[in-house]
């Protein structure tokens, strides 16, 4: 168990990136399977992908193998990880909200949560800046440059 | 000669018109804006400004995004120098003389320098699109589907070659592009690929979000937190002014750096990054003081800042005279005159020379606007970094949504641009270089399409590669340049990057 702990900790960066791009051409060319390759004097639409499927699973390889010189895996730091999927999750809402609720009020429920949660700001800063770039950025880009931007039950 | 001439004019005829003069200065003003906002390089601000550009006639909308373009790689160059954070990629090099130089109290005359030599080189760069363009547009006439997948496959390796990092890591980015490039309806069989049943992917993954996603939002995941709002330097306009010995240091590695730059533009990849590097690297080795790199010599901002506008222009002549997108930016920018229903190409400069030469004259127009707009201006600039990031960055994540959104009105883009916003985020944090997901994205559809045309044509015989000259010298070339770049991974001898000293810079 303690040597398996030792060889997973002895394991690089490139060599696991390269591991990885491996498995994802495997897992191309398991799904190219439904489409036909065709022949080469007639390539069909699984023809390319399977090209390309082959290319990344031998350079995946090629990454691993001559990655025994890069950082090793567990050095690289996440320090931002946690704030990087709070964002990522804040954003899913955001997108999922703008047609539901409209652009205007989802800008500015998406700011008011990472100006004034995330960040702590004061509340009248808070409210200026999600107000005033919600409404501004709708004006500039929906009415001044006729970008049509979603609008809520509410008709703003 | 004076045929070039008289195209020219008709090109000034059309830049001089008032609201292409306006929507220049407008593209000049926001790309500088752009360029200074930490997560919002040249790719993600003309990617957001594409939806802007749709009631706009094709020749205004180049000519905006253009000077977002370029005005975004002069922007980079100031908070790189007073800030030492590169606004985009392309200024990491002058971070490191440049902010040198404003400790040692010598910001203005490093501003001045940049923007003078950026000046320089996107004059000689739109000097080198105006001669080259049009003679490599009538070449390409003459190719036929072999000619254009070797040209593709070609531009493969020698993106792979001149990449900064790993040739492995890179040419795996740029398959991974074309896989995603495969995403869609084939336009041959008709059928559906990859789509896992969402009915938007029948349309294939726009470069839009893919950019906006790999380029801004991935740089917010890696640098949101950060709570510091740093001091800033706000020099005078007395305090611009080089002395002599500046200007003597600075004029070979502007002119080096301009013809460096243009070349490297050309050929495939983050040319203006790459090219920043390898003129930093030149003119270190150049240098009869070496040592002085590092502690704030002037030719270290000079040279990198030059090649990296000279650079953003030769990107413009493979665009417009082959149709083929060089870096992301370009292949956005190909997404965008599409749009108005125009395909660059070979033909662009015959069916379209008002768009063409207006573009050409349009960016002479823009270099005067953007060294008109950084020296006196540079003051009200720098306000815009005074800006705490706590603020600055919920907003830049706002337009992200909001621009990706409106190109085409649908949310699967924006679930496309978070995803690749994780994903990218992953790869940086692997060390990958993601300029060639966004190229193989964009080169993949044409790619399959010349390789199965060729492979009908030839009844299925590869041999037709090496049948027809064009072909078989490109194809040459790129094997040539793949072995060059494999050389130094099997017999571990050095590479061109340790000779510029571009792998000390990169890791």
């Amino acid at each position: 168990m303690t040597g398996h702990k030792t060889g997973l900790r002895g394991i690089r960066s490139d060599q696991a990136s390269g591991l990885m791009l491996a498995v994802l051409a495997v897992y191309v060319w398991w799904l190219n399977r439904e489409f036909p390759v065709g022949t080469l004097a007639d390539p069909g639409p699984g023809y390319v992908p399977l090209l390309l499927a082959i290319a990344l699973g031998i350079i995946g390889l090629l990454v691993a193998v001559f990655g025994g010189r890069s950082i090793p895996l567990f050095n690289i730091r996440w320090p931002e990880a946690t704030r990087a999927v709070i964002i990522l999750v804040a954003c899913s809402v955001a997108a999922f909200a703008l047609e539901r609720i409209g652009y205007r009020l989802s800008i500015f429920a998406f700011l008011v949560f990472f100006i004034g949660v995330i960040e702590r700001k004061k509340l009248l800063a808070v409210v200026l800046v999600s107000g005033g770039f919600s409404l501004a950025s709708y004006y500039i880009i929906g009415d001044l440059l006729h970008v049509p931007l979603p609008v809520g039950p509410w008709g703003f | 000669m004076l045929e070039t001439f008289n195209s020219l004019m008709l090109g000034f005829s059309v830049a001089f018109q008032p609201q292409v003069l306006l929507y220049a200065f407008a593209g000049c003003i926001i790309g500088t804006l752009v360029g200074m906002m930490p997560g919002l390089g040249p790719l993600a601000g003309i990617s957001l400004l594409l939806p802007a550009t749709f009631g706009l006639n094709p020749i205004i909308a180049i000519v905006l995004l253009a000077g977002v373009y370029y005005g975004a790689m002069y922007g980079g160059s100031t908070t790189s120098i007073l800030m030492r954070i590169p606004g985009e990629a392309a200024s990491v090099m002058t971070c490191v003389d440049g902010y040198a130089m404003t400790q040692n109290g010598r910001a203005g005359p490093a501003l001045a320098i940049a923007a003078i030599g950026s000046f320089f080189a996107g004059t000689v760069g739109v000097i080198g699109l105006m001669l080259l363009a049009p003679t490599l547009a009538s070449f390409a006439l003459r190719f036929g589907p072999p000619e254009y997948t070797a040209l593709l496959l070609m531009g493969l390796f020698v993106l792979a070659y001149m990449s900064g990092g790993s040739m492995t890591k890179t040419l795996a980015m740029a398959v991974l592009g074309l896989l995603l490039g495969m995403i869609g309806i084939d336009a041959m069989s008709g059928y559906t690929r990859f789509s896992f049943g969402i009915i938007e992917l029948g349309d294939g993954v726009g470069i839009v979000p893919v950019a906006v996603g790999l380029f801004g939002v991935s740089e917010i995941l890696l640098t949101a937190g950060q709570q510091e709002t740093p001091r800033v330097q706000n020099p005078t306009l007395r305090q611009l002014i080089p002395s002599k010995e500046e200007f003597r240091l600075s004029a070979g590695p502007i002119m080096r750096g301009s013809l460096l730059g243009f070349m490297i533009g050309i050929i495939p990849g983050s040319a203006h990054i790459i090219s920043s590097f390898v003129s930093y690297g030149i003119e270190r080795r150049m240098s009869k003081h070496p040592e002085r790199f590092g502690n704030g010599a002037i030719e270290g901002v000079a040279g990198p800042e030059s090649a990296n506008n000279a650079a953003a222009t030769g990107a413009f002549v493979p665009m417009l005279a082959l149709g083929i997108p060089t870096s992301p930016v370009t292949a956005v920018m190909i997404a965008a005159i599409m749009i108005h229903g125009i395909s660059p190409g070979p033909m662009l400069i015959q069916e379209q020379p008002d768009l063409f030469w207006g573009f050409v004259a349009s960016m002479y127009v823009g270099n005067v606007v953007l060294l008109i707009l950084n020296l006196p201006m540079v003051g009200l600039f720098v306000n815009l970094l005074r800006i705490p990031y706590a603020y600055l960055y919920p907003c830049i994540l706002a337009f992200c949504v909001l621009g990706v959104y409106s190109v085409s009105n649908s949310i699967v883009d924006v679930w496309i641009m978070l995803a690749m916003g994780g994903v990218g985020y992953v790869l940086r944090k692997f060390g990958f270089d993601l300029a060639p997901v966004a190229l193989g994205l964009v080169l993949g559809p044409m790619l399959e399409l010349s390789l199965r045309q060729s492979l009908a044509m030839s009844g299925g015989d590869y041999g037709i590669f090496l049948q027809r000259p064009i072909a078989v010298t490109m194809l040459a070339l790129g094997l040539l340049l793949l072995a060059l770049a494999l050389k130094p991974m099997i017999f571990k001898s050095k590479d061109w990057r340790s000779k510029v000293g571009l792998e000390d810079q990169v890791e």
